[in-house]
């Protein structure tokens, strides 16, 4: 069964006046022996009609806070403020009381039911400074459907205050499975705690899905007409067709950041290489013209470089080059198997595999310096960034299956994102949605 | 009979049909260098359809079923990232060259195939080549290129699971679908 994605509108705006604040962490977040801030998400008053939803939005917001690695949640029986009668402002905050409980950060908002839209208000609160922190007071509106998305888009604002750059969550992941039995088809996959919805149900073999820019539509690769190919799923019908009317066999496909050209891997007689097309389909420049594999382009966000995968020097390895053929640069140094290469959104930093003790999640600048492995043993293949270049997902053999793992750039930290039946492969995580 | 005949007819033309691939309307991928470039490909682009393929590991797989392992022309296996024929594949490979001599109304469609180590999207690749691989080695023996379809899987569709080495050596593998006859 193929679901629609419908999108609400979520509206976000700063209560009260915007005054400068003191960051809660000033510095790098990444540095030596960085603890994760003690925060108290306080259950969402009901300010009427919201009962459900204000619960919602707590739970949703406290998993996004989780999973960033920043935070460590407290539990709320030892929280002395609580709802009902919660009072959202600095004067009614017991900063004593809350460093007591261990928080340095609290989180207090209410929700109410108001024409038949949620309005939800939020304020974060500093222990240490006995201060409101003013720009996450927020007002987040939309329909019922829109909570976790209001919870997501908090959460960013809250990591943007913390870093300087807004948090991933209001975003979605699509991928391939088998967890509905046979063979892969795709699946999309929120920050919201759920269960992954099903895409596609054809039958057939379906690979590569990559995000069109307008976050609407997905390209993929399907043996659903025997020969792969590419295909389109528009988001909102949920309506499969021909990405492109051509007979000829494409391993994969990526959309320009702009949605004007595509990169695509064609093979012919036996060998792999890189095309530029408009999006039409018309050639626009062959970009690889060698007897070795050459498959996997993914753009820098500039639209103007894209990385690959080649095997031009005997051995898989990962290139960039610029998009009117010129400029090819080796970025992979170590080991002699590098492959499926992702290029950040933010910061010009590629993901890519390297065989070693199994496959492993490299990061490395765009320039090929500072290569730095990121997962240590198993099998970990298929990286995807996150909007804001600072999270990754990958496809982990995690306890006999392939589940989704969600890890910083750094390596931090991994959390399994997906559990089920069956195997989770090739993720492709959206942009920031508006 | 009569609306037998018909639907045997029928039947041909749309096999036609897919065979010569019908130009569609609308700026394509089918500028000239390309177009050259997959004329030379003999069957590789149109492919068959899966018409009377009833080995054809996707089609198994749709069903249910595990790919079959070597039918009536044997499987041709390959070293690990690699697309090279050593001797024991030349000698399959020449048994299966002079079936294809004495059949020789029968058309093949090479399935690459890879391990699932590495990933994906260059097992793609890989598989690809291997299958191209053995369709040149069939060629050379004489047999027509237009006989030859080729497919890759990649890693997608192996014939055992296991984190083994023998597993792994089973999964390298170029398979024959025999498509009519």
């Amino acid at each position: 069964m193929i679901l629609r994605w419908v999108r609400g509108v979520v509206a976000v705006a700063l209560l009260g006046a915007v005054a400068p604040a003191g960051a809660v962490v000033t510095g790098s977040i990444f540095g030596p022996g960085t603890a994760t801030i003690p925060i108290a998400v306080v259950p969402v008053d009901d300010q009427g009609g919201a009962r459900q939803e204000a619960a919602r939005f707590a739970e949703v917001l406290q998993r996004d806070l989780e999973l960033s690695g920043y935070f460590h949640q407290l539990a709320v029986g030892t929280f002395p403020e609580r709802p009902p009668s919660l009072g959202l402002t600095a004067a009614e905050t017991d900063f004593p009381a809350w460093q007591l409980a261990g928080a340095q950060a609290v989180v207090k908002g209410a929700m109410r039911r108001a024409g038949g839209e949620l309005v939800a208000d939020l304020h974060m609160f500093d222990v240490g400074s006995r201060t409101e922190i003013a720009v996450l007071s927020r007002r987040l509106q939309g329909q019922s459907g829109d909570v976790p998305r209001m919870a997501h888009r908090y959460a960013d604002r809250i990591l943007e205050h913390l870093t300087g750059t807004l948090g991933p969550f209001d975003s979605e992941i699509v991928f391939t499975s088998t967890r509905g039995g046979g063979l892969k088809s795709l699946y999309g996959f929120d920050f919201d705690g759920g269960q992954p919805r099903r895409l596609t149900d054809d039958g057939s073999l379906t690979l590569a899905p990559r995000w069109h820019p307008s976050g609407r539509r997905i390209l993929f690769t399907s043996y659903r007409e025997h020969v792969p190919r590419l295909f389109d799923l528009d988001l909102g019908t949920g309506r499969v067709r021909r990405a492109l009317q051509t007979t000829a066999v494409l391993l994969n496909g990526a959309w320009s950041p702009d949605g004007s050209m595509l990169l695509v891997s064609r093979e012919t007689d036996g060998n792999s290489d890189i095309y530029l097309l408009d999006r039409s389909g018309k050639v626009l420049r062959r970009l690889t013209d060698h007897w070795s594999i050459d498959v996997s382009p993914a753009w820098a966000p500039d639209g103007r470089r894209f990385a690959f995968c080649s095997a031009r020097a005997g051995a898989p390895q990962i290139y960039t080059m610029n998009i009117d053929g010129t400029g090819l640069q080796r970025v992979s140094y170590r080991g002699t198997y590098n492959t499926s290469p992702s290029w950040a959104p933010v910061g010009d930093r590629i993901a890519y595999v390297t065989r070693e003790a199994g496959f492993q999640v490299v990061v490395v600048g765009a320039d090929g310096t500072g290569a730095r492995t990121i997962t240590q043993g198993g099998t970990n293949e298929d990286p995807s960034w996150a909007p804001d270049g600072r999270y990754l997902v990958f496809s982990g053999r995690r306890g006999g299956r392939r589940s989704l793992v969600f890890t910083d750039r750094e390596g931090r930290f991994q959390k399994e994102l997906t559990t089920g039946r069956g195997d989770d492969t090739s993720p492709a995580w959206s942009a920031r949605r508006e | 009979m009569k609306s037998r005949t018909i639907a045997l007819v029928a039947g041909l033309v749309v096999v036609l049909a897919l065979m010569t691939g019908c130009p569609r309307r609308g700026s394509t991928l089918s500028d000239a260098d390309l177009d050259a470039a997959s004329r030379s490909g003999g069957l590789t682009e149109q492919g068959l359809g899966g018409l009377g393929s009833g080995s054809s590991s996707l089609e198994r797989a749709k069903r249910g079923l595990a790919p079959e392992e070597d039918g009536i022309l044997r499987d041709v296996h390959f070293a690990y990232d690699d697309h090279a024929l050593d001797g024991e594949a030349s000698s399959i490979l020449d048994d299966n060259v002079a079936w294809l001599r004495e059949n020789g109304q029968a058309k093949v469609e090479l399935e690459g195939h890879c391990d699932d180590r590495g990933t994906i999207e260059y097992n793609l690749a890989l598989g690809a080549r291997r299958a191209k691989m053995v369709k040149d080695y069939l060629v050379t023996n004489g047999i027509a290129a237009n006989r030859v379809a080729t497919i890759s899987y990649g890693e997608e569709l192996p014939v055992c699971h296991d984190e083994s080495d023998s597993c792994w050596a089973r999964n390298r593998r170029v398979h024959f679908v025999i498509l009519g006859q």
